[in-house]
């Protein structure tokens, strides 16, 4: 396999050569299977599109119906308070029988009761309670409906209070009040259409850059193609690399469609980094991550082992990376897991520059991390792969 | 439709998953472990949010203030700053995603009954999150603003705390959590893991074995045979549906003895629902088998067709309701959230048949109509 009697220079070029060729092997075959070249497409075009514009994760719309057993000026006008976006009005009810009904059958999500003589004790200045039923089969969006109740029912209280007593808006301004200001940074208006893009573009890179040097390299096993390989002046790095090298020009090139053609012009996505940096920190990634899939192929005999290999460690990726739900919230033993990971920190790289305008000096130890993690999996694939075929 | 010819292809089918050691124990070990991991790292609520403080008031107030934030576990205290440009650098960097400012003054202003300005940062990268943690922060002022008022309204009037508190605060509301009345985020995740888990494995499991038929080309040996159509894929699915029925039966099992999920419904209905549900899963797959004649492209497209939906749109962590309307379409359209529906119905709210019958009566028909278009879509005689 060492090309020997031949200068220095003319060696490398021959290397070069044949990785070129590989690689346009790697393409050719990618290419012809005109089902993965239009589900790619689908996937960093048209689906980035739904996901960024579908999903709101923030509490939105929950339906709340009323049981107004009072039915006064004070009572509607608290009503009138639960508004879009946060609550959507289902209705008022006829007994507090018919909530625990709704909220059952999971047409209304929270539930208030208005007890009677809620007008007349709020005119005296006596205490009074209303009560709210929450569904809690999602936790946090249960949390969220009564937190922002909360803050309805104790403004509206106050206000009460205030105009009790002939208090103006001036006089509350004379009053021993925390008055809350907040700055959103990097995306102020909270668009929702970025977030979302963005993480549906991480998911969508993973996935392919797992898959499918995985599957390119383990369907050679499979069909016996490989020994062909072996036979011919070939070294294995010569024969995996250059998959994980096709992976990355096609996964580079889509996530150029994705962003230039959806998320920027559609969804106003910006970028505040460097591109540069941007792609070369991609191909970075998708050099790591398909190591974890060459490795996964090395270790498995055919695709169906390596796909469900690949499924079973691409999911808790997908979901405990840190877009789906925050690292700081997991158990330790989780996050210790998730540090094995390239989303981990990829997650950070990408809002980072896009978002935030983070240079190096910010990411360095994410970028060390990947590498780290990218040269020993792609070491420990290339050493699986010498004592299996040498 | 002859009986034993199904069997005899469900059998030779199940041979063949058996034979494959690495395979079997790779489809019954996917579901558990992903139910072990994410039951507990999947954890969605927002706590432990990294916090960093910049006093400038120094007063006793302010640090009473401030230690409200460092004591409650939905903030964890980073460290004390004393400038704003010191805090950008922190939120840029991402080591802090929160940050409090106390102004001057801030003490010496609330005591002379005079409103004053608390500014926070908040990192917008995740906006869930950046909600979040606005409300926590809006929680502790007014919290303390109460107080402070009730102080200030019993001073000056003469009141007594009591009456100055009712006065400040007429309305409480009695919050009543129901269905998961500890609010445990592992309550609402683990049984919606069912979904995931099922919704996930079983149109992989699928799709490659139909796949790789067509690929090493022992599919000839059924078109050249005598079994019928229906026969052959009824038979071809039959082992992978029992692997996910299994399945199902094993995640109920984890949910309820190693997570303590309460099961309140019937389990008969939780049976049966599960059933239809691997039985459209496994449609799914068999949909897409069809479609292909790689085991890669049948990989990719299974991936990317349920992955995507089962995260977003099935009820999973975002519920339906809160979906923009063409999103709520796309999720009525995709099985997951029917059954999303059913598994926290019968866990949590343990409701039945009544309440449960539009769900799975989706489930019925979407497996039923599933199959049709594979019965239409699926020749014996490929033209190429």
């Amino acid at each position: 396999m060492i090309v020997s009697g031949v200068p220095r220079s003319k060696r490398a070029a021959i290397w070069w050569g044949r990785l070129m060729v590989m690689t346009r092997k790697e393409l050719i075959q990618l290419f012809r299977d005109v089902p993965i070249v239009v589900f790619l497409i689908y996937s960093f075009t048209l689906s980035v599109y739904i996901s960024g514009n579908g999903l709101k994760s923030q509490l939105h719309n929950a339906n709340i119906s009323v049981y107004d057993a009072d039915h006064s000026f004070s009572s509607r006008d608290l009503i009138h308070k639960f508004q879009p976006p946060f609550f959507s009005f289902a209705g008022e009810l006829s007994s507090s029988n018919e909530g625990l009904y709704r909220l059952d059958r999971g047409t209304v999500s929270a539930v208030l009761d208005i007890p009677p003589r809620f007008h007349e004790q709020l005119a005296a200045g006596e205490p009074t309670a209303v009560q709210l039923l929450v569904d809690t089969t999602n936790s946090p969006q249960g949390l969220s409906a009564a937190s922002y109740a909360a803050r309805i029912v104790a403004q509206f209280g106050q206000e009460a209070s205030l105009a009790r007593f002939g208090g103006s808006a001036e006089a509350s301004q004379n009053l021993p009040v925390i008055v809350s200001d907040h700055r959103v940074w990097y995306n102020p208006d909270q668009n929702e259409t970025w977030f979302e893009s963005i993480s549906h573009l991480l998911r969508m890179i993973t996935i392919f850059a797992m898959l499918l040097p995985a599957t390119a390299l383990v369907r050679e096993k499979e069909r016996g193609t490989i020994e062909q390989l072996l036979v011919s002046p070939l070294t294995p790095l010569l024969i995996m690399l250059p998959k994980v090298l096709a992976m990355t020009v096609v996964i580079l090139c889509a996530m150029a469609v994705a962003l230039f053609g959806v998320m920027q012009p559609i969804f106003g996505v910006p970028i505040r980094g460097n591109l540069v940096l941007l792609f070369s920190l991609t191909a970075l990634f998708v050099f790591t991550t398909a190591g974890m899939g060459l490795f996964a192929a090395t270790i498995t005999k055919n695709q169906s082992q390596v796909g469900l290999l690949t499924l079973l460690l691409i999911a808790p990726m997908l979901m405990l990376s840190g877009v789906t739900s925050p690292m700081e919230a997991m158990p330790p033993w989780v996050q210790y897991l998730m540090t094995l990971s390239p989303l981990r920190y990829f997650i950070d790289v990408v809002y980072g520059i896009l978002l935030k305008g983070n240079g190096l000096k910010e990411l360095w130890g994410h970028v060390l991390a990947m590498g780290l993690l990218g040269g020993s999996l792609f070491g420990f694939g290339m050493w699986r792969f010498r004592r299996q075929f040498q | 439709m002859n009986f034993r010819r199904i069997k005899a292809v469900a059998f030779k089918e199940w041979r063949e998953t058996v034979r494959d050691r690495i395979f079997l124990l790779l489809a019954f070990l996917l579901p558990v472990l992903w139910m072990l991991v994410f039951g507990y790292g999947l954890v969605l609520d927002v706590e432990h949010i990294p916090l960093v403080v910049v006093d400038r008031d120094h007063s006793a107030l302010s640090r009473d203030y401030l230690y409200r934030f460092t004591e409650s576990r939905y903030f964890d205290f980073k460290g004390s700053l004393t400038s704003e440009t010191e805090a950008d650098a922190w939120l840029l960097s991402g080591k802090a995603r929160a940050v409090i400012v106390v102004p001057e003054k801030f003490g010496e202003r609330l005591l002379a009954g005079q409103p004053a300005h608390v500014q926070t940062l908040i990192d917008g990268t995740f906006p869930l999150r950046t909600d979040i943690t606005k409300g926590y922060v809006l929680a502790i002022n007014s919290a303390l603003s109460g107080e402070l008022l009730a102080d200030y309204v019993a001073r000056t009037r003469g009141l007594s705390r009591e009456q100055a508190k009712t006065l400040v605060q007429p309305i409480r509301l009695e919050v009543r959590y129901l269905y998961n009345e500890e609010v445990r985020s592992a309550w609402s995740i683990v049984p919606a893991l069912i979904m995931f888990s099922l919704m996930l494995a079983p149109p992989l499991l699928t799709a490659l074995g139909i796949v790789r038929e067509k690929e090493t080309g022992s599919i000839y040996n059924i078109y050249s045979s005598t079994v019928s159509k229906i026969e052959f894929l009824t038979g071809k699915l039959t082992p992978y549906v029992a692997i996910s029925f299994v399945n199902a039966l094993l995640l109920w099992l984890l949910a309820t003895l190693w997570f303590q999920v309460p099961f309140k419904g019937s389990f008969g209905l939780f049976l049966l629902s599960s059933l239809i549900f691997v039985l459209t899963s496994t449609g799914i797959g068999l949909l897409v088998s069809l479609m292909v004649s790689t085991q890669v492209a049948a990989l990719i497209i299974t991936m990317v067709l349920c992955t995507l939906p089962t995260i977003l749109f099935s009820g999973l962590i975002v519920p339906v309701s809160s979906l923009s309307p063409g999103a709520q379409i796309q999720a009525h359209l995709f099985p997951g959230m029917y059954y999303t529906n059913i598994v926290r119905g019968t866990f949590l709210k343990g409701v039945g048949m009544n309440v449960l019958w539009a769900d799975m009566l989706a489930l019925a028909l979407y497996a039923a109509l599933l199959r049709l278009v594979a019965y239409r879509l699926f020749t014996k005689r490929p033209r190429s």
